[in-house]
């Protein structure tokens, strides 16, 4: 990290990486007798880059910390089998650096496979598709409109610059949560997001509600899997606020490469990746990226990812440390690609799979959610409903939701949760109804299991 | 705003003034009802825990600072009026620091003759024949608190042992008990992060040791001590003197204060309003959902934990050939004061963390108070 | 306006470790407000009587977080905190929290 004296900052200061950046090879210190202390220690040949923080500031060079930082993204994919030949991958694009980057891998990972895919004689092994979606937040975020306008444009270059296969871009308006035969879906969702007071509270709930809206698009259009470019930076801030938050329990479930719980499987192939190596990734190739100007928050998500940040000022490994830490968690038993029994998959495929899915046999199942962000709840947070038979609705979704959405999202009197719940989108109020029923089948299942002798592992 | 004038009623009782707003329930009660509140939770946590048998010796760990005074004050009492039948002792630990813990050892002797508890005091210089401020003279102020940490936490189980206590109790509270899940997750100590949230540790060691205050909250401790003039020593350790600054106390500190928007309304009716028998939205709530998160952590069984065996040397119980202190002893006694150090510390990077570059360490009792 | 401050829980060390003081505040007024409100209170503080370190007493315009203060033995988030008005022989008392278990 230190500049070394009188030669000038080569390479440890953050105001000289924009000249780094534009030249990466050609830095002035080539001539320098000291330079060998700042060669890249995997081609040795080249002058380190840096700026990028994480474990591996300052050792690589540009070409090497790129190939590096996409290694780490390959391993990620082929090792939790997220993407196989025959899937139609959604990727989850917000136009910040890290969805950008997961992007970019994603099209880079896509581009390899049609090359080989050409190449190969018999042209067995298909290309696996890409699909880009962009969910328009403006209803229920102060996004001024021209700044919306220009969004949309650098994201229509973005994309139909890639090289091909084509890939298909999706502009969804976050509304799209309620059915598409209503066409007050905008007004119902502003009516919604108002009743939530709690800074937190409305953050969480718009997360929700974005999972919901790529869940829909992803099923719409036939898509098998979604990217989502969260980055250890991102998981870390998850950990902590997830942990002050009191959801100790479901955390787990939140940080893993896949996320199988939803209709449509979620994978974070950018789990290993850190914040400042995603800025630096698109500083050096020039990606494009876009921010959108959102008020200052004072919100839980928004301390505690300050709080992180300046951890990971403070010692560059925090922020993998706290992801090792919380990995030691038992995830469940969704925290994997479901495996194919489809006889059309490739035999090749399956075994991968099956090979790198017996890695997590200790899991937790869990059999019930909260409806409102999907997490599983913990026992003592399941509510005995024979007591509940007489219960409005909205009352009975309010029990049925985990303590934290309860306490961080749901009005506390019921008359605001009566609107709310008017209000909520079909499929929300469609898994607080399944929950219910489930909770039957349960009762009945347990029934079963004690009249049967030895169990048995589908699933 | 509301001056000051408009004098509130108790929420309780209805009929003295409020004195404080509780932070768990944001109740605004008067002394007397803060009283009973503070000594009947306190109470029920012991019960519905069984931390305690009829019969037991049990050792109150005193500093002579709040946490352990107010502890040492209300278990007496509760002792007293509920009957337990258990046998109280004080138990402090003397490191050896001229102008710190000879006047806060002060402050404990006084205290076994208002509450009539029996005092024990183990020394350093007895039981390691170096006291803090020879440690100190040799090897400066860095890494002293590691040496003050693992030593004090076999005094005080050998002073447990002397006194033939079944049970050691601790002053350790709710945001203490947060603070430690959060290091523990920044620090990567998963074998600490899994027992750390525990009212009961060490029970398959020497003498269980217990946090009857897991539950309860810095400012109702302080407020307690302050109604009724306990009398209790605050002065910081002067070997590290900035040892409560971290971040992580600071970040929790800073969680409290967020309040929902309408919060400030729900002051006013909090007494009236309790909706769906859930408690109101108030941000205080942060140090018991940390608290309820470490509690809900399932720890992967593949993970190793440390093998529990005993020390070669002391037979104090180690997962090493020889226990923490006797290879911290070994090192001092043969001039040799690094010897030890640092092998423990789990994460990358973590030496660094003391020796602290703006002043600012992310952990903010170092002084073995984190170490459960 | 004459007031008894009293500082408690290691914040003595901060005004020449003296926990008592009685003192004449003299305050400006402010927008016809002739009140002293904590507020005031505190910036008086700050500037008349911490002689080291501020920030362990301080943070932003009010208290740092875990310092409690009651007035005339009532926690002032019953009276409106920084919004608190004082009068003539009031009491305030400072507390810190983060010092010593």
């Amino acid at each position: 990290m230190a500049c070394n004296g009188a030669g000038g900052c080569q390479s440890g200061c953050y105001k000289d990486e924009e000249t780094t950046c534009d030249q990466p090879t050609t830095a002035p210190s080539e001539t320098d007798s000291k330079s060998s202390s700042n060669l890249c220690i995997k081609c040795k040949l080249n002058d380190v880059v840096s700026g990028y923080g994480g474990i591996d500031e300052g050792r690589f060079c540009a070409d090497c910390f790129r190939s590096n930082l996409f290694g780490k993204f390959r391993l990620a994919v082929t090792s939790n089998a997220m993407i196989s030949p025959t899937d139609k991958v959604l990727v989850a694009f917000s136009g910040g650096p890290s969805s950008r980057v997961a992007l970019q891998f994603v099209h880079d990972l896509q581009e390899r496979a049609h090359k080989n895919f050409e190449a190969s004689r018999d042209r067995s092994l298909p290309v696996f598709g890409v699909g880009v979606v962009f969910i328009d937040e403006s209803s229920v975020l102060p996004i001024p409109s021209h700044e919306m306008e220009e969004a949309v444009e650098v994201i229509n270059l973005i994309v139909s610059s890639l090289a091909p296969p084509r890939k298909e871009l999706h502009f969804v308006p976050i509304e799209t949560v309620y059915s598409s035969d209503s066409s007050d879906g905008k007004e119902r969702l502003i009516e919604l997001m108002n009743v939530v007071s709690d800074p937190t509270g409305r953050e969480d709930m718009l997360l929700s509600l974005r999972m919901v809206a790529l869940q829909k698009v992803a099923s719409e259009f036939g898509y098998n899997r979604i990217v989502l470019g969260s980055c250890i930076s991102r998981i870390a801030s998850h950990v902590i606020s997830a942990t002050v938050k009191g959801q100790g329990y479901s955390l787990p479930a939140d940080i893993q490469y896949v996320d199988a719980r939803w209709e449509i499987p979620v994978v974070l192939p950018l789990r290993d990746c850190f914040a400042q190596e995603i800025n630096m990734y698109c500083r050096l190739d020039s990606l494009k990226t876009i921010k959108l100007s959102t008020c200052p928050s004072s919100s839980i998500n928004s301390l505690v990812s300050s709080f992180v940040t300046l951890l990971q000022e403070e010692n560059p490994s925090r922020e993998s440390t706290i992801v090792r830490t919380a990995g030691k968690l038992i995830p469940f038993h969704f925290n994997r690609i479901p495996e194919i029994i489809d006889g059309n998959v490739p035999l090749a495929t399956r075994r991968r799979q099956k090979r790198y899915n017996l890695k997590s046999n200790e899991s937790v199942s869990s059999e019930s959610f909260c409806p409102l962000c999907n997490s599983p709840l913990d026992k003592s947070e399941i509510v005995d409903w024979s007591n509940h038979n007489n219960c409005r609705s909205s009352d009975t979704f309010y029990t049925s939701c985990c303590s934290s959405c309860q306490f961080q999202i749901l009005p506390s009197d019921s008359t605001s949760m009566e609107k709310f719940y008017t209000d909520l989108p079909h499929s929300m109020v469609a898994r607080a109804n399944k929950v219910n029923n489930d909770k039957l089948n349960a009762l009945r299942e347990q029934i079963q299991d004690c009249l049967l002798s030895d169990g048995e592992d589908e699933t | 705003m509301e001056g000051k004038r408009s004098v509130r009623m108790c929420c309780l009782c209805n009929e003295r003034r409020a004195s404080l707003s509780r932070p768990k329930t944001l109740e605004q009660i008067c002394r007397e009802c803060f009283y009973l509140a503070f000594e009947d939770e306190i109470h029920q946590i012991i019960v519905s825990n069984r931390l305690f048998i009829r019969g037991d010796r049990v050792a109150i760990g005193a500093s002579g600072g709040k946490d352990s005074t107010v502890l040492a004050y209300v278990l007496s009492k509760l002792n007293r009026i509920h009957d337990y039948g258990l046998h109280l002792f004080l138990l402090s630990v003397d490191e050896g620091i001229t102008g710190y813990r000879d006047d806060s050892l002060e402050t404990v002797h006084r205290n076994q003759i208002q509450y009539g508890l029996p005092l024990k005091v183990v020394s350093y210089k007895d039981l390691y024949g170096w006291t803090m401020d020879e440690i100190v003279k040799l090897i400066g102020l860095k890494n002293n608190c590691t040496f003050c940490g693992v030593f004090r936490r076999q005094a005080l189980d050998r002073g447990a042992a002397f006194l033939k206590a079944d049970k050691l109790v601790t002053g350790h509270n709710a945001d203490d008990i947060a603070e430690t899940v959060l290091l523990n997750i920044l620090r990567g100590d998963i074998a600490r992060l899994s027992r750390c949230s525990s009212i009961i540790t060490g029970e398959d060691g020497p003498i269980p040791r217990c946090k009857p205050f897991k539950y309860t909250y810095e400012k109702e401790i302080v407020m307690y001590a302050y109604f009724k003039k306990l009398d209790y020593f605050s002065t910081e350790c002067i070997y590290s003197p900035n040892a409560y600054r971290g971040f992580a106390r600071e970040f929790i500190k800073d969680l409290e204060r967020i309040r929902s928007p309408f919060s400030s309304l729900f002051i006013l009716f909090v007494c009236l309003f309790v909706i769906h028998n859930h408690v109101i939205a108030y941000r205080p709530r942060a140090i018991l959902d940390i608290i309820k998160s470490g509690e809900n952590f399932r720890i992967s069984t593949t993970t190793k934990m440390p093998e529990q065996g005993t020390c070669e040397r002391c037979g104090y119980i180690s997962s090493q050939k020889w226990c923490k202190a006797c290879v911290l002893l070994d090192g001092l006694n043969r001039g040799l004061p690094k010897l030890g150090i640092g092998r423990s510390r789990v994460a990358i990077g973590c030496k660094e963390e003391n020796e602290s570059h703006g002043g600012k360490s992310i952990e903010s009792k170092q002084c073995g108070s984190l170490d459960f | 306006m004459q007031l008894t401050l009293e500082f408690g829980g290691g914040l003595e060390l901060l005004c020449d470790s003296k926990k008592i003081h009685n003192v004449n505040v003299e305050f400006e007024q402010q927008n016809g407000e002739d009140k002293l409100t904590m507020k005031g209170l505190l910036s008086w503080v700050r500037t008349n009587l911490i002689k080291e370190r501020p920030e362990m007493f301080m943070k932003g315009d009010t208290v740092r977080p875990g310092v409690l203060v009651l007035v005339n033995d009532c926690d002032w988030e019953l009276s409106g905190q920084l919004n608190t008005s004082l009068e003539e022989k009031d009491v305030v008392v400072f507390i810190s929290t983060l010092h010593g278990g």
